[in-house]
């Protein structure tokens, strides 16, 4: 019978226990830091230790995109030669009668085309990284869309990368409205059945407007993140009506965010800090029509300028 | 632990071929949890305070894409990696079949630690995440676990 002998293993040092309520604090304050500190630590990490694992995707990603069958390029390069042909005329119509009405030019938003990366890993569902960022213009509350429509926004937003949340986020709001904007609500993500199978919900309908099956759905550019007009999805039925308060429709997606690998991100959100020149050159412009000088809004650039000259 | 190298570089190994095939291949929640599984194996043979370093830095890394959640794999990884080291203290049992249990219940309660701390938001029902996906990705890591067990040697006293 082997003597009796103390596991050395079996008593944990006292060192070891501080060791492991260290980090167990450590944790515990990680969870509980400013959202900013918390970004910083993941770009840290996802710049360092899973950068050699974020290349191999996006590299995997782009073969993918050049696999892509050329007769289906060809095809959708067709009809957008078409659609732009066929336009021709209606932007020559429109700019001759801007300069009729004496209005500046549009003032039209600039996209970037962007490879999609899944990370795939627990706590990222609904996250995707895009290989374009600040420099590129992207920032912040940048919308992201595929071809047929809204894939999410843009959370997150470094040099040359960046961090977008899709629809299927929990988190995920988009202000919607009919196509004639007659109708509008809030679109969220919700569950089907099983996990994996999203679908949306439009909700905030007020009862006495009705959404028939089949009806389009499209950004209203309320709020001031997704610009107006990027389809969003189309009513299948009512999910829930309030009696005399207000309706709620499931929608089914123009984009599965699961296929997108080749997006468009909007990156002329920093130009939009203009707005307030054209706004004013606009007014200056109507102003003078009118020949109400006494009541001119300048613009205040002009206005310093004026008094400095002065 | 007798043989520190040999395992150093099976967690090592693992830890790399989570991140490859959920990161790198985009494998997503069709890969196993090799994390869990490189956790939950090596706390059988490191002390609590080397397992709850071990589970803070596996959580972080896990943690690095989540914007909304972040901290809660860190936190859960943490957790698991105490109550894990603690195991070989409380469970003397070193068969096949209390190793499959082992890793089961902690892929599973690693979920659950992470689904209670990821917010009201953010987790689904409790039925579809846990009871549904969870035992299903439990069992998925629990047989990868066991083939890694048996053909490495390491968390298992027997096969030495």
């Amino acid at each position: 019978m082997p003597n009796y002998t103390n596991d050395t293993k079996a008593v944990p040092s006292k060192r070891s226990l501080i060791i492991a309520l260290v980090f167990l604090i450590f944790s515990i304050l990680i969870l509980n830091l400013p959202t900013g500190i918390q970004q910083q630590i993941g770009v840290i990490i996802r710049g360092s230790v899973l950068r050699p694992f974020v290349i191999t995707q996006e590299s995997i990603v782009r073969r993918r995109i050049h696999i892509k069958s050329t007769e289906d390029l060809q095809k959708q390069l067709d009809s957008i030669s078409s659609v732009l042909s066929s336009q021709n005329n209606l932007a020559e119509e429109n700019d001759r009668l801007r300069k009729i009405l004496n209005l500046s030019e549009k003032f039209l938003p600039t996209y970037v085309a962007a490879s999609v990366v899944r990370p795939g890993i627990q706590g990222s569902e609904g996250m995707f990284l895009l290989d374009v960022g600040r420099d590129q213009g992207v920032v912040y509350n940048s919308p992201v869309i595929m071809g047929q429509g809204l894939v999410g926004v843009v959370k997150e937003s470094r040099n040359n990368n960046s961090l977008g949340m899709d629809w299927t986020h929990p988190e995920f709001r988009v202000s919607a409205m009919t196509l004639d904007g007659t109708v509008y609500g809030i679109v969220q993500a919700s569950q089907e059945v099983f996990k994996e199978s999203y679908r949306l919900l439009i909700d905030g309908i007020p009862f006495y407007q009705e959404l028939g099956p089949g009806t389009i759905l499209v950004t209203s550019s309320l709020g001031g993140v997704y610009p107006r007009g990027i389809p969003i999805g189309t009513v299948i039925e009512q999910a829930e009506s309030r009696a005399g308060w207000r309706r709620s429709y499931w929608l089914r997606p123009f984009v599965s965010p699961g296929e997108a690998m080749h997006v468009l991100v909007l990156a002329s959100r920093e130009k939009f800090e203009y707005i307030n020149d054209i706004w004013f050159q606009e007014n200056l412009i109507t102003s003078e029509n009118d020949s109400v000088k006494g009541s001119q809004i300048q613009n205040p650039k002009s206005k310093q300028a004026g008094d400095q000259g002065s | 632990m007798k043989n520190n190298h040999k395992f150093w570089i099976v967690v090592g190994i693992l830890a790399f071929f989570h991140f490859g095939l959920h990161l790198g291949l985009g494998l997503g929640s069709n890969a196993p949890d090799l994390l869990a599984v490189a956790l939950l194996i090596s706390i059988r043979e490191l002390d609590i305070g080397a397992g709850s370093c071990l589970g803070f830095l596996f959580g972080i890394m896990e943690d690095a894409f989540s914007v909304l959640a972040f901290g809660a794999n860190a936190f859960a990884f943490t957790v698991i990696g105490i109550i894990g080291s603690k195991t070989r203290n409380l469970f003397v049992g070193d068969s096949l079949g209390f190793m499959a249990v082992y890793l089961f219940l902690g892929k599973w309660c690693k979920d659950f630690l992470h689904w209670i701390v990821a917010g009201e938001s953010l987790r689904g029902s409790f039925i579809d995440v846990m009871l549904v996906g969870s035992s299903l990705a439990a069992v998925y890591a629990a047989s990868v676990g066991l083939i890694v067990i048996v053909v490495s040697g390491i968390g298992w006293d027997t096969v030495r």
